[in-house]
């Protein structure tokens, strides 16, 4: 079968020609260049391009500015949006529903669970300067026991049927609120509003010892999900159909939600909860590109990073000197677009 | 825990001046102090006190008092800072509240070579005149703020301590109400310190912390008057609105109408302004008191 004829969750079918998607590519991945060069140079503190590249002369204080607050808040940035638009597309595709969320599993709610025992119980057994390490590290344990969770659930039921695994995500999205409201309620005044800046997402906190462990996590498993693109399309005619196709169906379901999982929590870690990259640019890309996940996957990957960057660069300069917390820029984009796929979907049923 | 609470009670009675010295933070000798960024209200106000609202180019959100520190430029919430906006505002020195944050942003701002300076917190009379002494240190301006404090505070320290009584009304510190519930001031908190100062006691003092406090435990509490902020209050739909909520209706504060409100950094900010609150509180409760007991 041709890709081109893979119905597209949301019903419809958009026909590209082979020849026109690798422009277009090309094209999303300028679209990150370019952003990524404005978020670099704009800012509180504006710098020029030429004392980014070290043609021009450059104070230390805006050296300090580029190196230890810019880059790495702006590598933050394009990587949890990467890695928030892949996993959103993956799961999209795995669950064959275009509402598929990362959240949705309850992976972000597993790193939130994570990530808050830490800010709240922490301080019991974990030195002070030490915090900013284990936030992210608890984080991404949380992320991992919910999936190992999905994961014994799945084997539980012997099999790994996509509504299920609806379920069990709502059921352990449930129990991650039912956890959060706890440690709020025994947090203490600093505590409380610590989690609350927290919960609504940013890229502030970036630094290096906290990026790079969390860009590797990310890194690897998007890469693991663009790779599968061509499996999950196979999967879009159904199981039993893609088992007759020789794909390895299991496997493929396991790798999809592992690194899934892995990205949002790793995602979720550094930066708290960015909401709707995840289910947004899936849909944007295939619009662009088509329902192909070969193509929607690495599509999702920079348009992620691109919309991720530059919506941090909208919460960092509209209220100079101070900032939003980005988190409230992509809710405020994300949710009417997600009223507006429940809406289309109602239409059509 | 009460006999706790009485005991310090009576020392406070019996030596106003017990209260230990706050550390205040020792910055270089080489440390310009012609630009300094603010992070925490009470801070601002001292600030502007002393006179040096000159050297303040930029203030956070907390920072409403006086009305000329709302022109400054404002770089967020005290705990939710951010690196670049700081220090866009080309400071030489950042003062801050002991919740200043996120700490993160703190360790980009010192990689920047920007001095910081934060100052502990303590929730008595004693606490603010440290804190006046300590920035009065800081900024090089010793005199000035020793004289602050024996013009100004001292005095108002002085009123409260000889205010102190054994027989103390129970009263609760409101935030406001969340998601319809009511948010209050339990032991180790501002509000708490506020209740200390004005010789009250915390209705709510078997909680710890600001808690949502549930309609059982408020009747059970049974605060004879309560203090809000001013926001708090307009967002509760005034006195009325406020009073009219289910958790409040059968307590002691809303059969008789004793509802105080004020600006919240004033009632809770611990700045000069607190010590000025405190007194007020005390002596609008005590009067009500009288009034209702004749």
């Amino acid at each position: 079968m041709s890709d081109a004829m893979v119905a597209e969750p949301s019903g419809k079918v958009a026909k590209r020609g082979f020849g026109q998607r690798p422009p277009l590519i090309l094209a999303l991945g300028v679209a990150l260049i370019v952003s990524v060069s404005l978020a670099i140079c704009i800012g509180a503190i504006p710098l020029s391009i030429g004392g980014v590249l070290g043609f021009a002369e450059t104070s230390s204080i805006e050296q300090t500015v580029l190196y230890s607050i810019r880059l790495p808040r702006v590598v933050l940035a394009a990587l949890a949006g990467a890695g928030l638009a892949a996993a959103g597309a993956a799961l999209q595709a795995l669950f064959r529903n275009p509402l598929a969320d990362p959240g949705l599993i309850g992976v972000s709610g597993g790193a939130a669970v994570g990530a808050i025992f830490m800010i709240v119980f922490g301080a019991g057994f974990v030195a002070e300067a030490l915090m900013p390490y284990f936030i992210p590290l608890a984080a991404i344990t949380g992320a991992a026991a919910v999936t190992g969770l999905l994961y014994a659930f799945a084997r539980w039921f012997g099999n790994f049927e996509v509504s299920t695994m609806l379920l069990v995500g709502i059921a352990l999205n449930a129990m991650s609120t039912v956890a959060i409201g706890g440690f709020e309620f025994l947090s203490d005044d600093t505590q409380l509003r610590t989690l609350v800046f927290w919960t609504m997402g940013s890229y502030g906190r970036a630094t290096w010892t906290t990026v790079l462990p969390a860009a590797t996590v990310i890194v690897i498993a998007a890469g693991t999900l663009v790779s599968r693109g061509r499996a999950l399309d196979v999967l879009q005619l159904g199981e039993v159909e893609a088992r007759h196709l020789s794909i390895n169906v299991d496997l493929l379901k396991r790798v999809t939600v592992i690194s899934a999982a892995a990205a949002v929590g790793a995602a979720v870690a550094v930066s708290g909860i960015i909401a709707f990259v995840g289910l947004i640019v899936p849909h944007i890309v295939r619009l662009i590109l088509g329902p192909s996940n070969r193509w929607v996957l690495p599509g999702s990957l920079l348009l992620g990073a691109t919309l991720s960057v530059l919506a941090d660069l909208v919460a960092r300069i509209v209220i100079i000197p101070a900032e939003l917390p980005v988190g409230l820029v992509t809710s405020a984009l994300g949710a009417p677009f997600f009223l507006w796929l429940i809406a289309s979907a109602r239409s059509r049923a | 825990m009460i006999r706790v609470t009485l005991a310090l009670g009576i020392v406070g009675l019996l030596a106003p001046e017990l209260g230990h010295a706050l550390e205040c933070p020792s910055l270089g000798v080489d440390v310009d102090r012609s630009r300094i960024v603010v992070a925490g209200g009470s801070i601002t106000e001292i600030l502007y006190d002393l006179g040096a609202d000159e050297r303040v180019v930029a203030a956070d959100r907390t920072s409403n008092y006086p009305a000329a520190a709302l022109e400054l430029p404002q770089i967020g919430y005290v705990r939710a800072l951010s690196a670049e906006g700081v220090l866009s505002q080309e400071p030489t020195l950042l003062l801050g509240e002991d919740d200043t944050g996120p700490p993160e942003i703190l360790d980009q701002l010192r990689a920047a070579g920007l001095p910081i300076a934060i100052l502990a917190e303590q929730h008595d009379s004693q606490g603010i005149i440290d804190k006046v002494r300590c920035i009065g240190d800081l900024i090089g301006m010793p005199e000035a703020a020793e004289a602050y404090i024996a013009e100004r505070l001292q005095p108002a320290a002085e009123r409260l301590v000889a205010a102190q009584s054994l027989d103390k009304p129970s009263g609760a510190i409101l935030l406001g109400i969340r998601d319809g519930t009511l948010i209050a001031a339990g032991t180790e908190t501002s509000g708490d310190g506020l209740l200390m100062m004005m010789s009250a006691s915390n209705a709510l003092g078997q909680m710890s912390g600001w808690k949502p406090v549930s309609r059982e435990a408020m009747i059970v509490a049974d605060p004879s008057f309560l203090v809000i902020p001013q926001r708090g209050l307009d967002a509760a739909g005034g006195v009325e609105g406020l009073l009219e909520h289910p958790t409040l209706k059968f307590t002691s504060a809303a059969k008789n109408g004793r509802v105080f409100a004020m600006d919240g950094m004033a009632m809770l900010g611990f700045g000069p302004r607190t010590l000025g609150a405190a007194a007020q509180l005390a002596d609008d409760i005590r009067a009500q008191e009288d009034a209702s007991s004749q």
